[in-house]
């Protein structure tokens, strides 16, 4: 079994889960391999191209395995206890247990900070937002924390994907779709526009760049520091200062939109895949199902990562922190208003992009960050990177 | 010496010659051909195909994969890169390399140590240095603290800067090779015979002439393998960038060609395209070694 | 020597060296040092020492330190021992025999010392998998004699044209058999040879990160190297456990490089001087 270690998802918690779900399931015997970074499909790939695909993977992008013949698929009647059971389909298949809800990314925000540079409310629409920032740098204080260095490239998304939720993906939720069958670009407008942005805050001086050299878990702790005023972040952050209280207040909000929408984007999916040529198809499928219904294992992760589990009837424990609680209810009021939406490069299956366009994103990603190329110029090389995928 | 070198006794009936053949030459010739041979061929005909790893029909592609190659501006930017880095790394360890074996070119102990601290990084692996390197060049990092103690506003971003990790990358590759450039100088210097700079010293000639009539000739074969070592090393940096960027920051910024070949065809599905990089890669290998050894070869004449 | 020069040299060069050794000093006092002290004064000495980074890597639950030990000598040694048997005999017949076709081969194979792991990675994977030795230790063993053999011959090959060829007549002449002649009369004047290629094949092989990365991949444990590279994530805010792990990781070629720094140094010195 292919899992990955976050500050939040330690060795100890997968292996509890591990000895707790095989109990379950009589007969199976689970071996750990822990990914060498948070990059698992990158790994997975690497595994199956030395003909080592493990048999039960934990959240692997299964695009790309699933079209080879890799996967397993999981029957409607396997996938009946899920809310959201056609989440990450692969030409209307399923390869991944749609198990849970996973807001990425949120604003959280250093509550000190804000209070320090006068901000009275969280802002709502981006003229606000860019009002904030305004405010915070006078004050002294670097508005926007990045990240993206190293090995954990993806950590240089949540920003970019937040406005691109506002701006592209709540008008257009098949924008991906429409990219594939080349009805779109790129270069479209609401896209470039979204893009521009990020250039802007770039421009402004609003983010904290020395973020593009730092590791995943170097850039939770630089935020945690008080390196900067705002942190996007996918819903895990919430567990994490739930868990361990950084030295200031932690809010959250959603992506303010040009109107005053609040915008989530969010990826239903993010549980196991099971590879077609395991050696007990059976029990490995029946291993991946116990996991999801294991009340305790659900527990365990709701609590260490900040997922919203989508079985059916799932109730988050009593005892949840109360970021974690301010974090659900900015994404229940988000799906009562049908303002969730597809997160861009995170999204997977037949609504999101190839898998191997990931780090290509990633990486131009921290240009637009960093400065070094404009909006323009990320849009034609996002167009010319897809081409040669092709 | 009596006797050609190359008179010898390996021979005498069909089958003695046969049995030799296959107790002295065939083990390692045949895994050589196996899996060094046959891999390089197979490499080059991918190349011509269109072939994924998940896409269970291959065709031919023709020359496609590397029209579509020198196309691409990420092709060119990651050979630029490589070509940036192996440059550097062939001057500056050479540069440095003669200068600190003068310095340290005296026969006692402290001197036989630090040539010994020098040569430390060289025996390291690379993903061993790079890791410390890492840890030292993150923002608030241990050089950036010196820095500021010593006034610097900020120290650079060594890593996250896109026109500086390259040539952070670069410098690290420098620190690890120096050590090797170092004592083959050494060694170089000490093959000057004594005699020779007696003489020189003799006829009045200042300590640059010296270096320049008697030194600098001699250690030309310590120039060569020097030199040698740099290129391959250079040309085929992989771990360094792997650890230290993953080919950021910002798209393959400092990715290089090996590293831009393992990422599409060993850790992505495009193992056509990999190979006709690969393959490119080796052409651009064949013609430096061509290069190299005809260099070697007017040399063996010279000494 | 100019007079002046005599004192300012050392000091010139203990500096220098002192400049140059300052990452190397980082990690050796790092990992004595307990977590707080490396973000807080990363400079100083370490005092009190603490052994804990050194026993978290001991002591680690899935011993990966251990495991990766013990796969790494294996893959060592073996491939050093059978690269040293297989490159000297190979030398001595190329060099020795009249046969017309070794000329080329041995061009063959000296083009094989440029090759980059990374161009033939990927057919090195199908060969590999297709007799059944992909993720496994021969596996890495093999490809790791294959890739480095052009090393050995090219060494092994350059100390054989040096040595004359008169005893080996005298003990064909004896009638003893060639293998025997070889391993009794030849081999033992290429030893100083044999010394350079194990040196260098021996830090090359322990260093290694790519084929056993992918070949050895993950079921059938790591190397020491592919370990230090697996842990990066895990102790990417723990640096003391990670320079602990570095330097244990190159602690079995450090060794190696102090007992044998007069054979290192003339294995380097016998091709610059040549």
């Amino acid at each position: 079994m292919l899992t990955f270690e976050t500050p939040n998802l330690p060795a100890s918690l997968w292996d509890s889960a591990i000895a707790r779900v095989s109990a379950k399931v009589p007969g199976i015997k689970i071996k750990k391999l822990v990914t060498p970074n948070v990059d698992r499909t990158t790994y997975a790939k690497q595994l199956a191209s030395s003909g080592q695909l493990p048999d039960i993977m934990m959240a692997v992008n299964p695009q790309g395995f699933a079209e080879g013949g890799q996967l397993a698929e999981f029957t409607p009647e396997e996938l009946k206890d899920y809310a959201y059971p056609e989440s990450g389909a692969i030409n209307g298949k399923i390869y991944q247990l749609p198990t849970n809800a996973q807001p990425q990314s949120l604003l959280y925000y250093n509550k000190d900070d804000f209070a320090k540079a006068g901000i009275g409310k969280v802002p709502t629409t981006w003229a606000e937002f860019l009002d904030a920032c305004a405010k915070l740098k006078t004050a002294g204080i670097t508005p926007i924390a990045v990240g993206g260095g190293g090995q954990d490239t993806f950590a240089s998304m949540y920003a970019w994907a937040g406005v691109l939720a506002t701006d592209v993906f709540l008008q257009d939720p098949d924008f991906n779709k429409e990219i594939k069958s080349g009805a779109r670009n790129f270069t479209d407008p609401a896209f470039v526009k979204a893009t521009e942005k990020i250039a802007q805050l770039s421009k402004l001086g609003y983010l904290d760049k020395e973020g593009t050299s730092r590791s995943y878990a170097d850039h939770e702790k630089a935020f945690r520091a008080g390196s900067a005023a705002m942190y996007p972040m996918g819903s895990w952050f919430a567990t994490s200062v739930d868990n361990d209280k950084p030295p200031f207040g932690v809010g959250v909000f959603a992506w303010p939109s040009d109107d005053g929408k609040a915008v989530v984007p969010n990826l239903t999916g993010g549980g196991i895949s099971v590879s077609a040529k395991a050696e007990n198809l059976d029990l490995a499928k029946k291993f991946a199902l116990e996991w999801t219904k294991d009340k305790e294992t659900a527990d365990a992760f709701t609590k260490a990562d900040g997922t919203f589990n989508t079985v059916a009837g799932y109730k988050p424990p009593a005892d949840m922190g109360p970021l974690f609680q301010e974090t659900l209810a900015v994404y229940d009021k988000a799906v009562k208003d049908g303002t969730v939406t597809p997160a861009f490069s995170i999204e997977q299956g037949d609504n999101g992009l190839p898998a191997e366009f990931t780090v290509p994103i990633q990486q131009i990603a921290v240009e637009l960050l960093d400065g070094t190329s404009d909006a323009a110029t990320v849009a034609k090389k996002l167009n010319d990177e897809y081409a040669a995928l092709q | 010496m009596p006797g050609s070198p190359r008179h010898h006794p390996l021979q005498g009936g069909w089958l003695r010659r046969a049995r030799e053949f296959s107790g002295f030459a065939l083990p390692g010739l045949f895994l050589y051909g196996v899996l060094v041979l046959v891999p390089i061929v197979w490499t080059i005909v991918l190349g011509f195909t269109d072939r994924t790893r998940f896409e269970p029909q291959t065709g031919w592609a023709g020359l496609g994969q590397f029209s579509r190659l020198f196309q691409d501006d990420q092709f060119w930017l990651v050979l630029k890169n490589t070509f940036v880095v192996t440059l550097i790394v062939v001057i500056v360890p050479n540069v440095l390399g003669l200068g600190i074996a003068l310095l340290l070119n005296r026969e006692s102990l402290l001197y036989r140590l630090l040539r010994s601290v020098f040569f430390t990084p060289v025996i390291l692996s690379g993903i061993v240095v790079s890791v410390i390197w890492q840890s030292l060049l993150r923002p608030d990092g241990v050089l950036n603290a010196i820095l500021v103690d010593l006034g610097v506003d900020s120290g650079p971003r060594w890593l996250s800067d896109p026109d500086l990790a390259l040539y952070s990358i670069s410098g690290i590759l420098c620190w690890q090779m120096l050590g090797f450039c170092v004592v083959v100088y050494i060694a170089g210097l000490n093959s000057v015979p004594k005699e020779l700079h007696e003489a020189a010293l003799m006829d009045g000639a200042g300590p640059l002439r010296r270096f320049r009539s008697v030194t600098w000739p001699m250690i030309a074969a310590s120039v060569t393998i020097n030199t040698v070592m740099l290129l391959i090393s250079g040309f085929k940096v992989y771990e360094h960038i792997l650890v230290l960027t993953n080919g950021g920051p910002g798209r393959n910024a400092t990715a290089s060609i090996a590293f831009d070949v393992i990422e599409k065809g060993v850790r992505g599905d495009r193992i056509g395209a990999a190979a006709a990089e690969a393959t490119i890669m080796l052409a651009i290998i064949v013609a430096i070694t061509g290069v190299v050894l005809r260099l070697l070869q007017r040399r063996e004449v010279h000494v | 020597m100019i007079s002046r020069f005599q004192v300012v040299r050392p000091v010139f060069a203990v500096a220098l060296t002192a400049l140059f050794f300052f990452p190397i000093y980082i990690v050796v006092t790092g990992m004595l040092k307990p977590a707080d002290e490396i973000q807080s004064s990363p400079l100083g000495l370490p005092a009190p020492l603490t052994g804990e980074n050194l026993e978290a890597v001991f002591g680690r639950e899935d011993g990966l330190f251990w495991s990766s030990l013990v796969n790494s000598v294996q893959i060592t040694v073996l491939s050093v021992l059978l690269l040293t048997l297989s490159s000297a005999m190979l030398a001595h017949y190329l060099v020795r025999s009249k046969a017309r076709w070794t000329k080329p081969a041995m061009l063959m194979l000296l083009s094989g010392l440029m090759i980059p792991p990374a161009v033939i990675l990927q057919p090195v994977t199908q060969v590999l998998d297709a007799v059944g030795l992909m993720n496994t230790l021969p596996g890495v063993v093999l490809s790791n004699v294959a890739y480095y053999l052009p090393f050995g011959v090219f060494v092994f090959a350059g100390f054989i044209g040096t040595v004359p060829v008169d005893i080996e007549e005298a003990a064909g002449i004896d009638g003893a058999s060639r293998l025997r002649m070889f391993w009794q009369v030849v081999f033992p004047t290429l030893r100083p040879a044999a010394a350079s290629v194990m040196i260098f094949l021996g830090v090359w092989v322990w260093n290694d990160f790519l084929s056993p990365l992918v070949i050895l991949g993950p079921e059938s444990g790591t190397t020491v190297t592919v370990g230090v590279y697996r842990s990066v994530g895990e102790y990417s805010t723990n640096f003391g456990t990670l320079y602990a792990f570095s330097f244990l990781a190159s602690l079995p070629v450090l060794l190696f490089f102090v007992a044998l720094q007069k054979q290192f140094v003339a294995g380097l010195t016998a091709g610059s001087v040549k």
